[in-house]
């Protein structure tokens, strides 16, 4: 287009197309969604069987998943960073967001190794709901928020129920708001890339 | 009264890039040129002028032993595309 024929009503034009384009530059968060998800629900259902069914004392050794998905993430950011052409302001926000959850699963752990275990799940459900819910609301991705009102729900559930019992509604918090979400995330990234 | 529009933006390459910008923190050349379907020469031309107004800052450094360069919306360059968005909306009202 001539720039001497570039109209008001072009600007316009403009200025539309081109943030409506920075709008499918989110990057690909699926990944620590499914990642975390399916290490959680793994653990989860590994501990509730050996716990109540084995009947094995050594039931917390599952938990030792974390390592695994530590490293991948780690692997996973690096690479991710290292390709990424682009950061917007949704990203850094989401960035901010799950280091504080991190913060706050391992300060978590380090007050009920020394407190006990014994609520640990409700805790950890109202994490998962909190990182579901702001991802949620700030990708426009409805799924997440209904995860993570579920997850919070559950939380409130787990108050009146058992550790064993915990264990199970962990399971389904991570389903919820990790495991299904994940998927269409990932789906609905790819619709748009 | 229709305020005149900035001779700086009013011109389809560089009110993309600033477009563009204003919603990123920052983004690679690479990137601009790709969704701006601009040559890497004119896209070259544009964004020093943008850099010389002020309106955005340019950061070349090396990534993996290959230069990269970033650009980046500056306050000057928000203020300036806000009054350029108003102006707009100045014409388009008083066209109606």
């Amino acid at each position: 287009m001539p720039e001497d024929n570039f109209s008001p009503e072009d600007s316009i034009q403009v200025i539309q197309s081109m943030i409506d384009k920075t709008k499918a530059s989110v990057a690909d968060n699926s990944f620590y969604f499914l990642l975390w998800g399916w290490l959680v629900f793994v653990a989860c259902v590994s501990q509730f069987v050996l716990k109540v069914i084995v009947d094995s004392r050594w039931h917390p050794i599952v938990w030792s998943v974390n390592i695994i998905g530590i490293v991948l993430s780690i692997y996973h950011s690096v690479h991710e960073e290292r390709k990424r052409r682009v950061r917007n302001y949704i990203d850094e926000c989401l960035d901010y967001l799950w280091i504080s959850i991190v913060v706050s699963y391992v300060l978590f752990g380090l007050a009920f190794a020394r407190i006990g275990w014994e609520n640990c799940y409700t805790f950890y459900m109202m994490l998962y709901g909190l990182g579901s819910f702001v991802t949620g609301r700030l990708l426009k991705v409805q799924p997440l928020v209904w995860g993570a009102i579920a997850s919070w729900a559950l939380a409130v559930v787990s108050t009146f129920t058992r550790f064993d019992i915990n264990i199970l509604l962990c399971a389904a918090a991570i389903l919820f708001s990790y495991i299904i979400p994940g998927y269409l995330l990932r789906k609905k990234y790819r619709e748009q890339h | 009264m229709f305020k005149d529009l900035d001779p700086i933006l009013h011109s389809q390459l560089r009110l993309a890039v600033i477009s563009l910008l204003i919603s990123l923190k920052e983004a690679e050349f690479t990137y601009i040129r790709e969704e701006t379907n601009a040559t890497a020469g004119n896209l070259s031309v544009q964004i020093n002028k943008l850099k010389e107004a002020g309106y955005i800052e340019v950061i070349k450094q090396f990534k993996d032993n290959y230069p990269q360069t970033i650009c980046r919306i500056t306050t000057a360059g928000f203020k300036a595309f806000e009054d350029y968005v108003k102006s707009l909306q100045t014409y388009l009202s008083v066209k109606k």
